[in-house]
């Protein structure tokens, strides 16, 4: 049975430059916020699957936000759950797991996808949910999507959820990758190899190619990502292995891809995490202080080959700054801290330069990785969420840290060199994805 | 017969993410027999020593999994295995020189016979 929730569809985004101001700048406002326990793998229990964790997620959001379940009416989410491995086809679902929950629209949902059926299902308390709608791919593009429907109107109080599943078996070794014909577009790149970190491990060898710098300028991004992400206690790292890396762990892991590196890629998890966006006049009853979005954006240029280069790269990247400035009202300096994607830390300074973060044009990212205070302490907070490198790949550290952070409940990993006022988070990739400004004050 | 074992942790270690098939237990043999032993891992040096020492073990050396070939310049002995649960483990034990033997037949402690000087069944 297919959901009946749907896809966001391109009215929600805001892709082109030339489009002003944000007509809801200032009036949608992150609230709550709820992640569930983080575990390594499901170890096929009910109580600890991505469904029961994506419903721990919500109501810890709820009750982070001080509202009780009857006041939300909308539920924005994304209906893949997957890090990499399927559940094979055929394989009959758990005999708990099958008495534990409602079925949702897919015969996986609470296991290996997630419908909003399922979650409306099992959280018989979300009855009043009018208003339904997918961000597919990642958290990133299911906050931008709640933050243009509450800005719209259409829902008021509304739950944000995305979940990632890390089941049994080896990372992208199923799916597609296990078949014996590959369709699509893939049917030209997979059957290669180029899978993983290979494009941006190719795109940082061009990078250094036309600037100069080498892969050991980027230990400190590396490291400062580590320690972040052990500060993050919602975090993988900071609940199971609190392993400290040093300059010389980094530069003498092992190649994936050279020059991708073991500690340049991240480890899938299963972890949920929600949000409750609302409007400033909610927000005033609700616990915790208003986190303001000032803009989104979508950026999803059509590639000219099966791989992104770097010219496109970095087109993409400048795109991306120039429409969050425009559509925010902002400068590059007005930016206290950034926030953007990692998960592979070698395509972060693209993000970096395109925004012109502290000042960092084109081709200077990997000095600045170098000679910059990038910590929390310092002048220029770079990815104060420790992101996925640092905390497990969700895709949801960035988002997470950026409202905490705004409202001054990051605990040890708060800001302290700069007053965190306007942060930007988003991704998941240079070349394409969804990303937004949150400020503390509406204007 | 001196005896180098290296054993990989993820996959191969009951205490390995995931849980392999060798016990901490045969560990402690191995080491009582008089065997060299160590991990060598894509966990950094740091948490691998760290795991030794949570479980109370004493080991010769700890290495990252691609250098296995500095552990054998290190040790003198008449065989070098390095039990793990993946293809790489397999490719940087037989590139460094160590025989290679997968998790599940190193969990029947091959190195025993070996440690006797008769061959393993």
């Amino acid at each position: 049975m297919p959901s009946a929730t749907q896809p966001a569809p391109a009215s929600m985004y805001r892709r082109t430059e030339g489009l002003g101001i944000w007509e809801h700048k200032g009036k949608v406002a992150a609230v709550g916020i709820g992640h569930s326990p983080v575990d390594r793998r499901w170890d096929g229990k009910p109580e600890t699957s991505v469904g029961a964790y994506a419903i721990v997620a919500l109501r810890n959001a709820m009750k982070d936000a001080g509202i009780t379940a009857d006041q939300v009416d909308g539920l924005v989410m994304d209906a893949s759950t997957t890090t990499g491995a399927e559940w094979p086809a055929g394989r009959p679902l758990p005999e708990e797991f099958v008495k534990a929950f409602k079925p949702g629209a897919n015969h996986v949902d609470g296991i290996s996808s997630l419908s909003t059926e399922w979650i409306i299902a099992n959280m018989p308390e979300l009855a009043h949910v009018k208003y339904t709608q997918y961000g597919p791919g990642c958290m990133s593009n299911c906050v931008c999507v709640a933050a243009q429907a509450v800005g719209d109107g259409k829902t008021k109080v509304c739950l944000v959820l995305k979940a990632w599943d890390n089941l049994e078996g080896r990372y992208g070794q199923g799916g597609e990758n296990a078949e014996d014909t590959i369709a699509g577009r893939a049917a030209f790149s997979n059957p290669w190899g180029p899978t993983g970190p290979y494009l941006w491990a190719h795109m940082f060898n061009e990078y250094t190619k036309k600037y100069g710098g080498n892969h050991d300028q980027m230990a400190n991004f590396v490291l400062n990502e580590t320690r972040n992400g052990l500060l993050f206690p919602e975090g993988f790292w900071a609940q199971h292995r609190p392993e400290v890396l040093t300059k010389e762990d980094y530069l003498s892991s092992r190649w994936i891809v050279k020059p991708a590196n073991l500690y340049d890629c991240d480890i899938p998890i299963t972890v949920a995490v929600a949000y409750v966006f609302t409007t400033p006049e909610r927000a005033k009853d609700m616990k915790q202080k208003p986190v303001y979005i000032w803009n989104t954006t979508a950026t999803n240029p059509r590639n000219r080959g099966i791989i992104q280069t770097l010219d496109e790269g970095q087109a993409s990247t400048d795109f991306t700054g120039r429409k969050l400035y425009e559509g925010a009202g902002i400068k590059p300096s007005d930016l206290s801290f950034e926030n953007m994607y990692d998960g592979y830390t070698l395509f972060h300074q693209f993000f970096l330069e395109g925004l012109r973060f502290a000042g960092v044009q084109r081709g200077e990212a990997l000095d600045f990785y170098e000679t910059a205070d990038l910590t929390i302490e310092g002048p220029h907070p770079v990815s104060p969420s420790g992101g996925n490198r640092g905390s497990g790949r969700t895709r949801i550290w960035m988002h997470t840290d950026c409202i905490q952070q705004i409202q001054g409940r990051a605990g040890a990993r708060q800001i302290t060199g700069v007053k965190p006022e306007i942060g930007v988070s988003g991704g998941p990739m240079p070349t394409s994805g969804n990303f937004l400004i949150w400020s503390a004050t509406p204007n | 017969m001196r005896v180098v074992i290296s054993f990989d942790i993820d996959g191969t270690l009951e205490v390995g993410d995931p849980p392999g098939p060798v016990t901490l237990e045969m560990v402690r043999r191995a080491r009582d027999l008089g065997c060299i032993i160590g991990s060598a891992s894509d966990r950094s040096i740091s948490a691998q020593q760290a795991l030794w020492q949570r479980h109370n073990i004493e080991v010769h050396f700890t290495s990252l999994k691609h250098k296995l070939a500095d552990v054998k310049a290190a040790f003198e002995a008449e065989w070098y295995v390095h039990t793990g649960d993946r293809e790489l483990d397999r490719q940087f034990a037989l590139e460094a020189g160590f025989d290679f033997i997968w998790m599940d037949a190193g969990a029947k402690e091959p190195w025993i016979a070996k440690r006797n000087g008769s061959e393993p069944a």
